[in-house]
């Protein structure tokens, strides 16, 4: 009678098994994630939030480490390369949009990303967080797949990068509404704008519910401000050094 | 040119084929980064490589839409498993967890405004000169 124990099992056959488990288990909470949000609309059943929660309790649950789990799935994390080609489309896409307002955003986009530098750096430090926190919590504002190249760039931990991009995913839309209850911005141009530079795709998602000239703005600036980051982020690592 | 048709309507109608066709373009824009020695990332530079095609009305938007979209909408997805990078750090979950909070509160707020004021100062300085 052949030993079929998992001991005596193949090493590579068994990390192919788990590449394949643990594939679909992520993209299966993934989905039940975005089910869960269809049904209950509310901002902490985001997906953002609750598809990590769902796949961590299942990795606590089968005591296997996170870091098997991150090798194993990594395939995904290689995923948002492509995701970056994607962006693409949507510039061309409003390229009319581009070319009519492209110097009131970049100066936007400028004044965002120096506070986000600024902000997160000398709050990080005055709250005597280290090193690696502080330039990982930089890039925090932009999109994922950019904002963990900068963080990597500028000598942040991408990892802990995506972790405090979904923080501000959760928490940004719900942000920008109190801002807007305060100062309320007379253009659509600077609502989408707040929206898109300071919570990337959560935030776009946010400004589109207020208004399609706001959610078009938005996303705009959400992908100019990813790619003026990876820009800048030489100059930024120079500086923060 | 009849191929040429169908092979473009193929591609206007499959998701999976645009989704291959997005993958390639990061093939070449990985590619070209190695290659040239310049120091972004292969997907900026496929990015590129993809508005210059359809600036010059060499691709049309409409070949490559659906597929795009596509990773736009679930690119939640690609991130999960970065996220849980935060079960090796258990120390988040105490005095250190909150005061990271805090950072990303406060730091998020100064952005928004401070980008709100900026595009709201601009656009107006700019009007006035117009």
């Amino acid at each position: 009678m052949p030993d079929l124990s998992l001991a005596t099992l193949d090493p590579m056959a068994l990390t192919g098994a788990n590449v394949l488990l643990w594939s679909v288990l992520t993209i299966g909470s993934y989905a039940i994630a975005k089910q869960i949000y269809r049904r209950w609309t509310h901002w902490w059943l985001m997906p953002l939030a609750v598809a990590p929660v769902l796949v961590a309790a299942a990795v606590l649950a089968l005591h296997v480490s996170y870091r098997d789990y991150m090798r194993w799935t990594h395939w995904l994390v290689l995923l948002l390369g492509p995701a970056t080609v994607a962006f693409a489309v949507p510039i061309y896409e409003q390229r009319v949009l581009i070319r009519r307002h492209w110097p009131v955003l970049l100066v936007g986009m400028i004044a965002g990303s120096l506070t986000a530098i600024v902000t997160s750096w000398g709050l990080a430090s005055l709250l005597g967080l280290d090193e690696a926190l502080r330039l990982s919590l930089v890039p925090r504002s932009i999109s994922t797949p950019f904002a963990m190249e900068v963080s990597g760039d500028i000598g942040g931990v991408p990892d802990l990068t995506a972790v405090f991009v979904v923080i501000t995913g959760i928490t940004g839309a719900a942000l920008g509404d109190m801002i807007l209850a305060r100062l309320p911005f007379a253009s659509a141009l600077a609502r989408g704008a707040l929206f898109g530079m300071g919570a990337h795709g959560a935030g776009t998602a946010r400004a589109h519910q207020i208004g399609s000239a706001e959610g078009a703005i938005a996303g705009l600036v959400m992908v100019l401000v990813g790619i003026l980051n990876v820009l800048m982020a030489p100059v930024v690592a120079m500086i923060l050094a | 040119m009849s191929t040429h048709y169908a092979v473009s309507k193929r591609l206007h109608r499959s998701t999976a084929l645009q989704i291959g066709a997005v993958l390639v373009f990061w093939g070449l824009g990985t590619a070209l980064a190695v290659a040239s020695g310049v120091p972004l990332p292969g997907g900026i530079l496929g990015l590129a490589l993809l508005l210059a095609l359809l600036l010059s009305r060499r691709l049309s938007a409409l070949s490559l839409r659906r597929g795009t979209s596509w990773f736009l909408a679930e690119m939640l997805l690609f991130f999960v498993p970065a996220v849980l990078a935060v079960l090796g750090h258990r120390e988040f979950f105490g005095l250190i967890g909150l005061k990271i909070l805090a950072v990303i509160l406060v730091s998020t707020i100064s952005v928004m405004v401070s980008t709100a004021l900026a595009v709201e100062g601009c656009s107006r300085w700019m009007s006035r000169h117009a």
